[in-house]
């Protein structure tokens, strides 16, 4: 009997543990989709509204507001589309994620300042194999964009 | 050796209360912010004094103006201003550095120890009383001289501009010919817009006068970095020669050493770590408000031709750039300057 409770609370476990997971993921994905399709109809204005200052472009940090308005409307005046996105992952930001845009004490430093807390990276694949990393960072009542890095 | 350097400049600048001259802001409107030398951002309020390490930045409708111990600072918008510190003759001095956008600057009367102006590429002696300053996006500098006389240096040589004169100053270039100009009918966005034109014309070029004036940087650290170590472990020696003449020979003779040997040195080691900071934080500006510009203007035009060969070209170049920066400066930064 003692047996058959402890693997019912095991179960419980991993149930609750794995629902956490995928609903986490269904969250990423609704921010990444929010995001790709803001790109794709070319809502500059929308982008730079939604990002933060500083901004971090690959490892770049980019620290003027009309920079960052600047950096969405190149993207949109150059007819970049993310064709196919999907998500490949999403973690939290960890002590060494800074690596993940680049390995330079400008960023570690980004990191460190501007997204210690709730930060989250997406990883999305898009067609042709390439990859796009969006950094997110938690901002009331719901996240940020902190970062972009691609396609690579 | 980072935080040694950082550690000591910080020391003895609140020890011996060691600090350029404040800047009280006296109008603001529109967009401006301050970044304070610790690192948090906040909107720049009239009252609100700014001292060194602090950056003033305004945005598209944002003005201000600070006074500075009789000099009047107009930062016109989109203006990127740093209060800054070095040693030249053993005291600390203030430079008023404009990383981008334009400013007038104007002085009461001159009394011999006008700060300093700097730009990403040049630097101006003020003897003039009231001159404007343009700091371009692909770093070069223009400079215009209302009433004195300027002295503008650049890669080791320098131009006297008397009054209605101007200079242009390409970056990593000394200083152009000076040519007269009508008071006040500099236009900084024309201006800047055709320094914008000709460096997206050709960004490689671009990139090689940033190389430059980055190497000259990264020339200047290096050095001040080696005497700053040199002179750091003369002081240890001397210290400890001082605590052994206080023990054998008493208070008077020590105190004397200690004012004839030891505070020289202390502060000549001063004077070189703020040198070092000097030097590295006017990198890092020409790192974030050129270089950096220019990198995310060229990526989002071949965002989706990375294997362009203009592309791969232009990279090849600024990662060789950002590799010395890496290398050379980065050492001498704290996350706040970030």
């Amino acid at each position: 009997m003692r047996r058959l409770l402890l693997a019912a609370v095991v179960c419980a476990a991993a149930l609750a543990l794995g629902s956490c997971a995928s609903l986490q993921r269904s969250f990423d994905e609704g921010d990444m989709k929010k995001i790709v399709d803001l790109v794709n109809r070319g809502q500059q204005d929308a982008l730079a509204g939604m990002s933060t200052t500083p901004f971090l472009v690959d490892g770049e940090v980019v620290v003027l507001p009309a920079d960052v308005a600047g950096f969405w409307a190149g993207i949109v005046k150059s007819g970049y589309r993310v064709q196919g996105a999907a998500l490949a992952s999403g973690a939290k930001v960890a002590v060494d994620s800074y690596t993940l845009f680049a390995s330079t004490m400008e960023v570690k430093s980004f990191f460190g300042r501007y997204v210690k807390d709730g930060g989250r990276i997406l990883e999305l694949t898009t067609d042709g194999g390439k990859r796009v990393r969006i950094l997110l960072r938690s901002a009331w009542p719901g996240w940020k964009i902190a970062g972009w890095k691609g396609p690579f | 050796m980072k935080s040694a350097i950082i550690g000591f400049v910080l020391a003895l600048c609140a020890a011996f209360a060691l600090s350029a001259a404040p800047a009280d802001v006296t109008y603001t409107e529109g967009d401006a912010v301050v970044k304070t030398k610790a690192g948090a951002t906040h909107d720049v309020r009239i009252g609100d004094t700014l001292v060194t390490g602090d950056t003033l930045r305004t945005g598209s409708d944002g003005l201000a103006e600070l006074d500075q111990t009789g000099v009047t600072i107009h930062v016109a918008s989109n203006t990127v201003f740093t209060l800054m510190e070095r040693q030249v003759t053993g005291q600390p001095s203030t430079v008023l550095s404009v990383a981008l956008g334009s400013i007038k600057f104007k002085y009461g009367k001159l009394t011999g120890t006008e700060p300093g102006v700097r730009t990403n590429g040049a630097s101006a002696g003020v003897r003039g009383t009231e001159f404007s300053v343009y700091a371009g996006a692909d770093g070069s500098t223009l400079i215009t001289v209302d009433t004195g006389v300027v002295t503008v240096e650049s890669q080791g040589k320098s131009v006297d501009l008397a009054a209605d004169m101007g200079v242009d100053i390409p970056l990593g270039q000394p200083p152009g010919d000076p040519f007269t100009v009508q008071r006040n009918q500099i236009d900084y966005s024309q201006w800047n817009d055709s320094k914008v034109q000709a460096m997206l014309y050709d960004p490689l070029a671009a990139l090689d006068n940033i190389e430059t004036a980055m190497a000259s940087y990264e020339q200047d650290v290096a050095s001040y970095v080696k005497d700053f170590n040199d002179y750091s472990q003369q002081l240890k020696k001397e210290r400890a020669n001082y605590a052994d003449i206080l023990q054998k020979q008493g208070a008077d003779i020590a105190g004397k050493y200690n004012q004839d040997v030891v505070y020289p040195l202390m502060l000549k080691t001063l004077a070189l770590g703020l040198n070092v900071r000097y030097s590295s934080l006017a990198a890092l500006s020409l790192r974030r408000f050129v270089a950096g510009r220019l990198y995310v203007t060229e990526r989002v035009k071949y965002i989706d031709r990375e294997d362009s060969s203009e592309w791969q070209d232009f990279l090849q170049k600024y990662t060789i750039i950002l590799d010395g920066f890496e290398k050379m400066i980065a050492p001498q930064l704290v996350e706040a300057d970030i």
